[in-house]
């Protein structure tokens, strides 16, 4: 009886049920952990606007929204892990009561295209860190089109846009780049996910 | 005729790995009561798994053997149809459901079966009124005790018609009471609706007489019993008694309850209760399965709610700072891995260097006695996550005397350990717990050879927490 | 409303609103929303705290387009504080008028989503409260070990991945011995039907939504 079973041998493209559970257990398992974080987001927000520099709030964090998309394509290396992943995570921000409703799905659906780009340059050959590189540029490329037409970023002066790009890479680089690849290091490191 | 016919079957995890099961031949007769013994970790649950079609679906690879279940081979069954046939009962009974309510979870397990919907409702109730639990229908599953939750899966495996019921030590969750009714629904079901019955356990107390066949299983093998009642006569529990001191007058008091009320849900665990935690002393913590034991660990650090007060050294445990109160207290939990911060076993132990309240105590010659006298010496460079659970407790345990905190919460630190562990951790906590003063309050199902190591026992019983001098237990002889 | 036509609809108008320059138009769809959730009987609590979280951002977006704006920069600031109001009356329909149960299984009947996303979702959701609580347990087990562990830690997140691995494997192990095959032909206990008038008052919602769009409101 050496059935031929579908989850020990994966392809890129199919995901098992389990790899769907594991997804959206790691997107509520970010949402919980960066809810600890929307008190200090109102903080830094409200300091923020009382000097004219509202959005900064917006694009400091906004890396960390960006989290489960980058590591579920880093831990599953599925086509497409990281875009499922994001929307998976903004779908529990919205449920969970995330401020901003909706516009959390589009912005997770845009934020996870905007990661896998990256890994798609890469043929979905490289989850590390050129796949990653590449992922957080795409990223802060794609969301900061989509900040300039939904929140009017291109209606600010030059400098200020140029600024707000800047803090937005720094960000995503962080969070989405250097932080998801310290992870995978430990995960790789720790062998948890070696299932031969 | 046979319900499983196993031939020759051989398995493992990994490719690379060890053969879990070798060359295992099993055969179960239709509508018997069967248990299957053995260790802790021998492979039962292994086993189980591969009959209820979830390995190698899941997990590991069949090297060789044959299945027949109902005398058709399972080689070209998907997992649909094993699930028709055999009903798999996780040990941990939480494990079982993936809905929110008892009726989501049985709508969900017939949708995926494809019954027509005009039939769901009436299935649901038959099923549940089988077991006599219809009036649990709306309820959450998560207001569920252990045992209560093992009825739910039992109506559920009714309603999906499944003949064959395996439970992988079911009692491990739940008290005495519920215990003794499971066992008689169990062998009720065998009689009146013919299922064949397979239980996996490591204690065999309470089973002679509902039995048909009894199977050993060692070393990958599993082995009918020809004469079980030899067996069982070396299971016979003898009654043995534990005694403590009762707490003087002139004992100081670390930890201060009062009328403290606990709940889990909707359900009242602990009332009112009022008892000081002494300074300095050893405290055995006993109570049956499910009366609240961690969830008081849990309000002791800041974990779970309460009502009432909860005070360390007269002040409002609320009012401390939470990174220095979490220093004051310590808890060792269930799950070692909650315990790890790092990747290896040296690692983990230099964290707890840097962080220790006794830096002078815990010299390198001292650590590296304490690490060959629990025998992880030669493990410095491993990973934490791959060693054994025997391992990781023992390590778990001794980062977290290293620290020293002055309240060390213990929650079952001796599951998973053999006899010879258990001797070693329990005098390395006497040991430390002496020389730095520590106060231990220990959860602890296994009471064996503990005889000794305790000052005092305090007792959880009908919501109430009271100092008890005598503690009776049951013990293989 | 269906759930899933309602999310697609809420979605249409999100992303379109995004490209519209009417204040007039903002302030049209977040009344709109507004009333559908009193008409839904949403609580007085939960709208009172749409518009109380809502403050800080739209008063930070406010004032720095009139600080940083360029053009006309008063516009720009009413424009995409007003938006801000828009998109959080929005989001709480889809948060507050019904329950990832229903949106789900609407999902899986309606638009055929596979049944292992609408149910590998659905159990990781289910699972929500025990993160929660999880996460506090990390944080404190981390504290009395002398670390403190921050949303930039990564040990906090590979222990979310490892208890993720754990969780996940016996969800699926549940689910599947309670039958669950993605290959199956699953009946439906709750059916999600889409009436006629679902299809009309979407319609209507996206024929006035392109008349605020093109008229050239302020």
């Amino acid at each position: 009886m050496n059935r031929q079973t579908t989850s020990n041998k994966p392809s890129a493209l199919s995901y098992s049920l389990r790899d769907i559970a594991f997804i959206a257990l790691t997107g509520v398992f970010c949402g919980a952990i960066f809810f600890g974080t929307s008190l200090s987001y109102n903080f830094l927000a409200a300091g923020m606007a009382a000097i004219g520099l509202g959005p900064f709030a917006n694009d400091v964090l906004l890396g960390l929204w960006m989290i489960a998309g980058p590591l579920a394509a880093m831990l599953t290396q599925k086509i497409g892990a990281s875009t499922i992943g994001e929307l998976l995570g903004s779908f529990v921000e919205m449920i969970l009561g995330g401020q901003w409703g909706a516009a959390t799905l589009i912005s997770g659906l845009i934020q996870g295209v905007g990661n896998g780009l990256g890994f798609a340059m890469t043929g979905y050959k490289r989850f590390d860190k050129l796949g990653l590189l590449l992922s957080t540029i795409t990223g802060t490329l794609v969301t900061f089109g989509w900040s300039m037409i939904n929140e009017g970023y291109g209606k600010y002066n030059f400098g200020f846009i140029l600024l707000l790009l800047l803090v937005r890479f720094i960000s995503i680089g962080f969070f989405a780049g250097v932080l998801v690849y310290w992870i995978n290091k430990l995960v790789e490191k720790s062998g948890i996910l070696n299932r031969d | 005729m046979d319900k499983l016919v196993i031939n020759d079957l051989t398995f493992r995890y990994k490719n690379s790995g060890p053969d879990i099961i070798k060359d295992l031949d099993f055969t179960l007769q239709l509508g018997t009561f069967n248990v299957l013994y053995g260790p802790s970790g021998c492979g039962k649950s292994t086993l189980m798994k591969i009959i209820a079609g979830l390995y190698p679906e899941f997990s590991g690879h069949v090297t060789s053997g044959k299945m027949y279940i109902d005398s058709e081979d399972v080689d070209d069954w998907n997992t649909q149809d094993f699930s028709k046939h055999v009903a798999f009962l996780f040990q941990n009974p939480n494990d079982q459901f993936s809905m929110t309510t008892v009726k989501r979870e049985f709508i969900f397990t017939l949708e995926n079966l494809g019954l027509p919907i005009e039939q769901i409702e009436e299935t649901i109730d038959r099923s549940l009124e089988r077991v006599g639990i219809l009036n649990f229908k709306d309820r959450k599953l998560d207001t569920l005790s252990g045992g209560e939750l093992q009825k739910v899966s039992l109506a559920i495996t009714l309603a999906m018609n499944s003949d064959l019921i395996m439970l992988d030590e079911p009692f491990a969750c739940i008290d005495i009471k519920s215990r003794k009714q499971l066992l008689e629904l169990l062998k009720d079901l065998q009689e009146n609706d013919h299922k064949t019955i397979l239980i996996t356990d490591h204690d065999l107390m309470g089973y002679q007489g509902i039995v048909d066949d009894l199977y050993h299983f060692d070393d990958g093998q599993v082995q009918p019993v020809l004469k079980p009642a030899e067996v069982f006569a070396t299971y016979q529990k003898e009654n043995r008694q534990l005694l403590f001191d009762k707490p003087g007058d002139t004992v100081e008091s670390i930890i201060d309850l009062h009328e403290l009320n606990l709940q889990n849900g909707a359900k009242s665990l602990i009332n009112s209760a009022s008892v000081d935690v002494f300074k300095g002393k050893m405290i055995l913590l006993t109570g049956e399965n499910g009366t609240g034991k961690s969830t008081l660990f849990s309000a002791l650090t800041r974990l779970h709610d309460y009502r009432g007060s909860i005070k360390y050294l007269k002040k409002d445990i609320l009012k401390y700072n939470q990174r220095k109160y979490a220093r004051y207290v310590g808890l060792i939990f269930q799950d070692s891995q909650m315990q790890y911060l790092k990747l290896t076993v040296e690692d983990e132990i230099k964290l707890s260097l840097k962080h220790t309240n006794y830096p002078d105590f815990w010299t390198d010659d001292v650590v590296e006695d304490y690490l060959k006298q629990l025998n992880l010496a030669h493990l410095k460079d491993h990973v934490v996550y791959q060693l054994s659970g025997g391992q990781k407790k023992k390590l778990q345990i001794f980062e977290m005397l290293i620290l020293g905190d002055p309240v060390l919460l213990m929650d079952e630190p001796l599951a998973g350990l053999d006899l010879h562990s258990t001797k070693t951790v329990m005098k390395l906590i006497k040991t430390v717990a002496s020389e730095q003063e520590l106060t231990v309050l220990m959860i602890s199902h296994q009471l064996g050879g503990l005889q000794d190591f305790f000052d005092y026992h305090l007792q959880l019983k009908n919501q109430c927490l009271t100092y008890t001098e005598v503690l009776n237990y049951e013990s293989i002889s | 409303m269906n759930p899933s036509l309602k999310l697609g609809l809420v979605l249409i108008i999100s992303f379109e609103l995004a490209f519209m320059q009417s204040v007039i138009a903002n302030l049209v769809v977040a009344a709109l929303g507004l009333l559908y959730l009193l008409f839904k009987h949403v609580s007085i609590k939960k709208i009172l705290w749409m518009f109380l979280v809502s403050i800080i951002p739209v008063f930070g977006t406010w004032f720095s387009f009139y600080a940083h704006g360029s053009g006309d920069a008063m516009h720009s600031a009413w424009l995409l504080s007003t938006r801000v109001y828009a998109y959080i009356f929005l989001g709480g329909i889809l948060s507050y008028t019904g329950t990832v149960d229903e949106l789900l299984g609407s999902l899986e009947q309606n638009c055929r989503l596979p049944s292992k996303f609408v149910y590998g979702t659905l159990g990781a959701f289910n699972f929500a409260p025990r993160v929660v609580v999880t996460v506090k347990q990390m944080k404190t087990a981390a504290m009395m070990r002398g670390e403190a562990l921050h949303v930039w830690s990564p040990e906090i997140f590979f222990k979310s991945i490892l208890i993720s691995l754990r969780w996940s494997d016996n969800l699926s192990q549940a689910m599947v011995s309670h039958g669950f095959n993605e290959t199956a032909t699953r009946t439906h206990y709750d059916t999600y039907a889409i009436p006629w008038w679902n299809w009309l008052v979407a319609g209507v919602c996206l024929v006035g939504l392109q008349f605020l769009a093109f008229s050239g409101l302020f």
